[in-house]
């Protein structure tokens, strides 16, 4: 093979090596294995770097596998895909401590579209619309689902023909959506939902004041907040059909976003009455974990755990965070507060989160008041005890919470509204459940 | 984000029946049991009758294994001194109570192919009958949700994505795909008579029969059990009360006798105690008695 043939390999190893080995040196380790030793221009690539300590060591191959988006599987360690950028946009992330800026979105092909995260957005752009041959990208699943990553070894080229990508595949685009199906990263939904509150609100934009108007919309499904950038000449309680929105998530809560694109038409069918909207039927966990997160959400499950942090806990009086020894980390030693409060897990079966309950509720919920905790406390010397008792009148039962749910690395949690233990009435469900049986034979 | 493992409601039945387990490729991924019927159980939560327990640790630092009864056999739980909290629980509780265990399945294979699954509690507390039916419930709507989704899975074929793409929910579907690659189909008549203990169990009034054929041999291949008829169990708890005189439990000697003259015979009266301990209606409080619980 002549130094032609191995351009591209040579430019590969040396964005990989990333100044480990000079050009020179690459040039003549890889003509020493592949012209010398004869062995596989993979097995070459892998051997260089290793030799000279470059980072991805275990993933160096040679041409990637050259797929479709349906095929990928979420642990293809090297592919090649020609794709159309159907939804892209820029943000900030912490990755090690270390600010970083990246480039998520969504890609698309003839067959189907796929979320991306390209790690090094300065090296190659990629426009929305545009149609790219991307080479030796990476998958991973997340949530289960496959995702393109573009990395170190990544590399793009912009085509010039353009790819039909099929309606029913684009981002969710051309399906009706429900409001507990918005995701973080949609780039153009279409709901039908009906307003519960709507206002103007003054913003700053680049320095510039700026109205836009916010609010709340629901479906059946669940409940959003939206803000609209332009004009929104609609009250609460009609009925409309929004086309062409877009979703950002603040905190893992999905929000509607009604941009220049939108288009909003009223709609004379009533979909339920407010008050119904406002009191949900219960949301899968799951579920709620693949969006993130949601607003006013109802979960119903068992309690399975009650967390460290529970109880009689003492918190700092300027900034109300918990405390120990009387010790706060921003005020110093301080004169802390006694509170009240319950960190539940609850789990539906397919899915958990952590609901944090405050004081109000968590007494209504172990029927322990702060009076009552205080005093078990003393008469045992152990605030421990208090806890110890919400876990055995918890523990196991079946509860409904009512809240925010947000999210973050360290998974799902609820802020709770409304909480409440709930009598199950087994004979009834279970003869309910037995008919179901019985027509499933 | 970090993901909580759901506590997966399940029969002993189906957990002690699994032997494929399966950790995930990532670095940090936990590890799971592989269920027949498609579920990928990383922790489980589990109610009924603490039947025993033992310490098979020493004093100091003991090690707790104990079996918790549901409508279609045990759970096996150990605890030791890394669950210092379900320890000291296992300590206090005094067989039989009812109780709920939280935790995580483990598996034991000796060299001779067998699995033996059990549960390491994170936690386990005293409940009372409510609870416990409940979990009854969920678990009757588990499987069954299981049951229906592998049906699905079976039809469909394909990978887990195809399975979501026919509506599969996603939690469920990647399970389901290796369950059918491992065990293949499963004997569905197996689930549906668990389901069937567990509807009698919960409506006792009610005359549940799935239509299954009452014939022993196609029951359950780790747990031998035998479908007894609910009359004869009634004649036996009715006669366990009569003879227990002192409340430390009914002298078996005497129940067989009595049980014959009600034209119960000598082996059918152990089938019938037999299934009315694995139901956690009576338990042998000592050698040679039997007692309501």
């Amino acid at each position: 093979m002549d130094i032609e043939e191995l351009t591209p390999t040579i430019e590969e190893l040396k964005r990989v090596l990333e100044g480990k080995a000079d050009e020179d040196t690459i040039v003549r380790e890889l003509d020493t294995y592949i012209n010398v030793y004869r062995s596989t221009l993979e097995a070459a690539k892998r051997g260089i770097v290793r030799k000279y300590g470059g980072e991805e060591l275990e993933f160096v191959s040679g041409d990637g596998v050259k797929k479709k988006v349906e095929q990928v599987e979420g642990s293809e360690q090297n592919v090649d895909l020609t794709v159309k950028v159907l939804h892209a946009d820029k943000r900030e992330i912490t990755a090690r401590g270390e600010p970083k800026t990246i480039l998520t979105g969504i890609l698309g092909d003839d067959t189907g579209t796929i979320p991306f995260t390209s790690w090094e957005p300065d090296r190659f752009s990629l426009e929305k619309g545009g149609t790219y041959s991307i080479r030796s990208a990476y998958a991973k699943t997340w949530n289960d689902r496959p995702q393109i990553n573009l990395g170190k070894r990544t590399e793009v080229e912009v085509e010039e023909a353009d790819i039909e990508v099929p309606q029913r595949t684009i981002s969710y685009s051309a399906k009706e959506v429900k409001l507990s199906e918005l995701m973080d990263g949609m780039g153009s939904v279409n709901v039908t939902a009906k307003v519960l509150s709507a206002g103007p609100k003054n913003i700053t934009v680049k320095g510039e004041p700026k109205t836009i108007f916010t609010g709340t919309v629901a479906d059946e499904s669940g409940k959003v907040e939206f803000s609209s950038w332009g004009e929104f000449p609609h009250e609460e309680g009609e009925v409309l059909r929004i086309e062409d929105a877009y979703v950002r998530s603040f905190r893992g809560i999905p929000q509607l976003n009604l941009g220049e694109r939108v288009s909003i038409t009223r709609v004379d069918d009533d979909i339920g009455d407010l008050e119904d909207l406002e009191s949900s039927t219960p949301r899968s966990i799951a579920e709620l974990g693949e969006v993130g997160g949601g607003l006013d959400v109802l979960v119903r499950g068992t309690i399975v755990d009650i967390r460290n942090g529970s109880g009689l806990i003492r918190r700092c009086p300027e900034c109300r965070r918990s405390v120990l020894n009387d010790e706060c980390i921003t005020h110093g030693r301080v004169e802390a507060q006694q509170d009240l409060r319950i960190k539940a897990v609850i789990d539906d079966g397919g899915g958990a989160l952590t609901c944090i309950v405050n004081r109000e509720l968590s007494e209504s919920l172990s029927g322990i008041t702060m009076e009552e905790a205080q005093r078990m406390a003393e008469e045992q010397h152990d605030p421990d005890v208090v806890a110890k008792e919400m876990e055995r009148r918890l523990l196991a039962r079946a509860a409904e919470m009512r809240g925010n749910v947000v999210s973050d690395e360290y998974g799902m949690m609820m802020i709770a509204q409304a909480v409440e233990v709930v009598d199950v009435d087994v004979k009834t469900d279970a003869k309910r459940l037995l008919d179901e049986l019985e027509a499933m034979l | 984000m970090m993901r909580r493992e759901p506590a997966w409601r399940m029969f002993s039945a189906e957990l002690n029946s699994s032997s494929m387990t399966y950790k995930g490729e990532e670095e940090k991924s936990p590890s799971y049991l592989i269920t027949p019927l498609g579920a990928k159980v990383n922790r489980v939560l589990a109610a009924g009758v603490l039947t025993d327990k033992e310490n098979v640790g020493s004093e100091d630092e003991p090690m707790w294994r104990a079996r918790v009864n549901d409508p279609s056999g045990s759970f096996y739980v150990n605890a030791g001194r890394y669950q210092p909290e379900a320890s000291a629980a296992l300590a206090d509780l005094e067989p039989p109570k009812l109780v709920a265990v939280v935790g995580k399945v483990r598996t034991f294979s000796p060299d001779d192919g067998r699995v033996f699954v059990s549960i390491r509690p994170e936690s386990i507390v005293e409940v009372d009958e409510a609870v416990r039916e409940a979990w009854v419930l969920e678990a009757c709507r588990a499987t069954m949700e299981r049951m229906r989704t592998l049906k699905l899975a079976v039809a469909a074929g394909g990978t887990a994505e195809d399975l979501v793409k026919q509506g599969v929910p996603r939690q469920l579907a990647s399970g389901m795909t290796m369950a059918l690659d491992y065990y293949g189909v499963p004997d569905s008549g197996r689930y549906i008579r668990v389901l069937q203990e567990a509807f009698r169990f919960l409506l006792p009034d009610e005359d549940v029969d799935l239509g299954l054929t009452e014939d022993v041999s196609s029951i359950a291949d780790k747990e031998e059990r035998v479908e007894v008829d609910v009359d004869a169990e009634d004649t036996l708890m009715d006669l366990i009360d009569e003879l227990d005189s002192d409340g430390k439990g009914a002298p078996i000697s005497k129940l067989i006798d009595e049980a014959q003259s009600k034209d119960i015979s000598e082996v059918g009266f152990e089938e019938i105690s037999n299934s009315l301990m694995d139901k956690g209606l009576i338990y042998e409080p000592v050698l040679g008695k039997l007692k309501r619980i």
